[in-house]
């Protein structure tokens, strides 16, 4: 599914990611931790396709094609799912109508043929039950002045729209309370199937209660410094990231 | 002997004079008719009135040089069939249909009475020759009297097909009127000139639709010079539609003069996509209390269109409110100007005005000047204005690439949400819709 070798990443020319390997294969849910400030946000927007975000060397191969040489929109049309830290508010579009627009350009782009309204609407109503969203939401401005729990449902209903084969969920559990978080892991785990993947960025171990992972990364100052299954993350929760960040240090300095 | 001034735009002038005279040979008969007097007489003005110039605060950003170069012809009029005006007819809308070619009305496709629910529709010619003519006569005295701007001084010379629309008193008008005017320039330079007056009278309710295009099929340039006038009696409530999409030639004037007596609703709503060079001016005085103006405004300026929309609320007497909100586009090389003058006079107590200008400047060449102009004399009101020029917000952009939207299909959607906000105001959902469409269709332009 997802191939990186030794991606390297700057962002105003100060280097993030400083040799990143990863593989992931279909159907594997994989969890990037690390202290803050490490490049698990540049890691997921780099995947995404955000342009400030320029990669300086390795490669990352995405269902055998090099994913770098694609546009932003072409990721997407290609199964490639951001979750956003933090939605964007866009007045004016309604969030029906861009649910809509994005599900048949992508259709379209996949050489699927169009929806039209009936099934749309269908498909609509059967994603907002599973994301447990307020039909109303849909009549409104695409994010505008949604709550924060809102504007998570608001893009777990897109993802389980587009259904993507690899989706990457950037910090979205940060700032939510238990109710938010649990929609977040709902979502993710009625995705999972064993020909989608997941890559979830996140800073706690608590989401991971909820979405059980089968790989647990640390990022360190740009490298993953420690892989290994969910006890990792267990570990981390109890223990923090000093003796992580420690061990790693020793093993450059020596 | 007086010093003999040189008047820079003397022979666009005597070109008019020659128009106006060689148009006065072919009347025949009707030299003698109240309204060709009126029309002698605003003709006579037109040599101790100047046009503007940008050394003129007013037109600092617009020159009319190109307008007044061309070698204009009026009322040549070609039969234009249903078939012509069906682009511009409002899908759904029940309404009085005038269609004006070449500032000419055409009765045999327009679709207008029988008038009911109070509404009477003539022609400023023949009000002016009937019972209770003093009305009109007032108001073309009035409008010509000290009258310092040279485009409402040619308005009244050559606007021949005038229209007095009248909603009398208590009167809600149930069907709007649209007057539909279509440029049809070929080997001619048209010179179309067409003049509303519009009597709203006590607690009456009314909409007038004015659609400026340009006849299918046709090319060249021509020069669109629009005078309305709209009187807002006591608790009436008046809407206004302006949409333009006039010919990427062709030259728009309009003036819109309203006067609102108390407790009486103005609202305007402005389109404006096409022409080479637009120029509307906007003008309400508040005459009593209890008022309430609304002016909407959307432009969209592509390849070397320059749009320039100046508008004026004065709020003379105290209780009155006023909302104004214009959003635009400018692109490619193309250039909007937007001067919105609120004054808040020093009897205007409890005057409530906000004035928002936003536009989207989205390419290197293309220029927009925005000056929003507070005048506030009174000490207890609450004013408000602000203007913001920008791009795109690219994290938006982003944002719905990253859903699978093309880069271009992402802008559009912004650009049309950008503009959608306006159209939100618009009450009559023919009309918007229709609107809608027009924006759209600008888009694919």
């Amino acid at each position: 599914m997802l191939i990186i070798k030794d991606l390297k990443v700057s962002v105003e020319e100060k280097e993030i990611l400083q040799g990143i390997n990863l593989e992931v294969k279909p159907g594997e849910v994989h969890a990037i931790m690390g202290p803050n400030g490490s490049g698990k946000s540049t890691l997921a927007n780099v995947l995404a396709g955000r342009e400030e975000y320029v990669a300086t060397s390795g490669s990352v191969l995405y269902q055998g094609e090099n994913l770098l040489e694609k546009e932003v929109d072409e990721r997407a049309q290609a199964g490639i799912f951001l979750a956003f830290q933090y939605p964007v508010e866009i007045p004016g579009v309604s969030t029906a109508n861009f649910l809509k627009s994005t599900v048949n350009a992508v259709r379209k782009a996949q050489g699927k043929e169009e929806l039209n309204a009936v099934q749309m609407l269908r498909l609509m109503r059967d994603k907002i039950k599973m994301v447990g969203m307020d039909e109303k939401l849909l009549q409104r401005s695409l994010n505008e002045g949604f709550s924060g729990g809102e504007k998570k449902r608001s893009e777990m209903l897109q993802m389980a729209l587009l259904e993507p084969r690899l989706a990457i969920l950037d910090e979205t559990d940060s700032g939510l309370d238990i109710d938010a978080l649990r929609i977040v892991a709902d979502a993710v785990n009625q995705l999972r199937s064993a020909d989608r993947s997941f890559i979830i960025v996140t800073h706690y171990q608590r989401l991971l209660n909820y979405i059980v992972p089968d790989y647990v990364h640390v990022l360190y100052k740009g490298r993953i410094v420690k892989s290994g299954d969910k006890s990792l993350a267990m570990q981390l929760e109890e223990q923090g990231y000093d003796w992580i960040k420690e061990e790693a240090d020793s093993v450059a300095s020596l | 002997m007086s010093t003999i001034v040189q008047d820079r735009f003397a022979e666009a002038k005597m070109r008019f004079q020659a128009l106006f005279e060689a148009q006065e040979n072919r009347l025949n008969g009707q030299q003698g008719s109240a309204l060709h007097q009126f029309r002698r007489k605003a003709l006579g003005l037109l040599e101790e009135v100047s046009f503007p110039t940008r050394r003129d605060e007013e037109w600092k950003y617009t020159s009319i040089n190109r307008l007044l170069q061309a070698d204009y012809t009026v009322g040549e009029s070609p039969r234009i069939t249903e078939a012509d005006i069906r682009p511009f007819l409002i899908p759904g809308l029940d309404c009085h249909l005038f269609v004006f070619v070449n500032g000419q009305l055409q009765e045999s496709i327009s679709h207008c009475g029988p008038f009911a629910d109070g509404l009477s529709v003539k022609t400023i010619a023949s009000a002016l020759e009937e019972e209770g003519a003093e009305e009109v006569e007032t108001i073309l005295t009035e409008m010509l009297e000290g009258q310092k701007d040279a485009f409402k001084v040619l308005n009244a010379a050559f606007a021949s097909n005038g229209l007095l629309i009248k909603a009398s008193r208590n009167a809600a008008v149930k069907k709007p009127l649209y007057l539909l005017h279509l440029a049809a320039p070929g080997t001619n330079v048209p010179f179309n000139n067409h003049m509303n007056l519009t009597i709203a009278e006590p607690n009456s309710d009314l909409s007038v639709m004015e659609g400026y295009f340009q006849l299918p099929g046709s090319q060249g340039s021509y020069f669109h010079n629009q005078f309305s006038y709209i009187q807002a009696g006591e608790n009436a409530h008046v809407h206004q539609y302006r949409l333009q999409k006039e010919g990427l030639e062709g030259f728009l004037v309009s003036n819109t003069e309203v006067e609102q007596d108390g407790n009486s609703t103005f609202t305007s709503f402005a389109l404006d996509l096409g022409g080479r060079l637009v120029r509307n001016n906007l003008r309400t005085k508040l005459k009593a209390p209890g008022t309430t103006t609304n002016y909407w405004g959307t432009y969209f300026a592509k390849g070397e269109q320059h749009i320039d929309n100046h508008t004026f609320i004065d709020h003379a007497v105290p209780h009155c409110v006023s909302n104004e909100l214009y959003k635009g586009i400018v692109t490619d090389k193309a250039t909007g100007v937007f001067n919105g003058k609120v004054l808040v006079r020093k009897d205007a107590q409890k005057t409530n005005a906000f004035q928002q200008n936003s536009s989207l400047v989205l390419s290197e060449k293309a220029a927009m000047d925005t000056k929003p102009e507070l005048e506030i004399f009174a000490d207890d009101v609450r004013c408000s204005h602000g203007a913001t020029i920008g791009q795109l917000d690219e994290s938006a952009v982003f944002y719905l690439r990253s859903r699978g939207l093309p880069d271009a299909d992402a802008r559009a959607m912004l650009q049309h949400a950008f503009l959608g906000e306006v159209a939100e105001n618009i009450k009559l959902e023919a009309v918007r819709s229709f609107t809608e469409q027009l924006v759209h269709s600008k888009f694919e332009e």
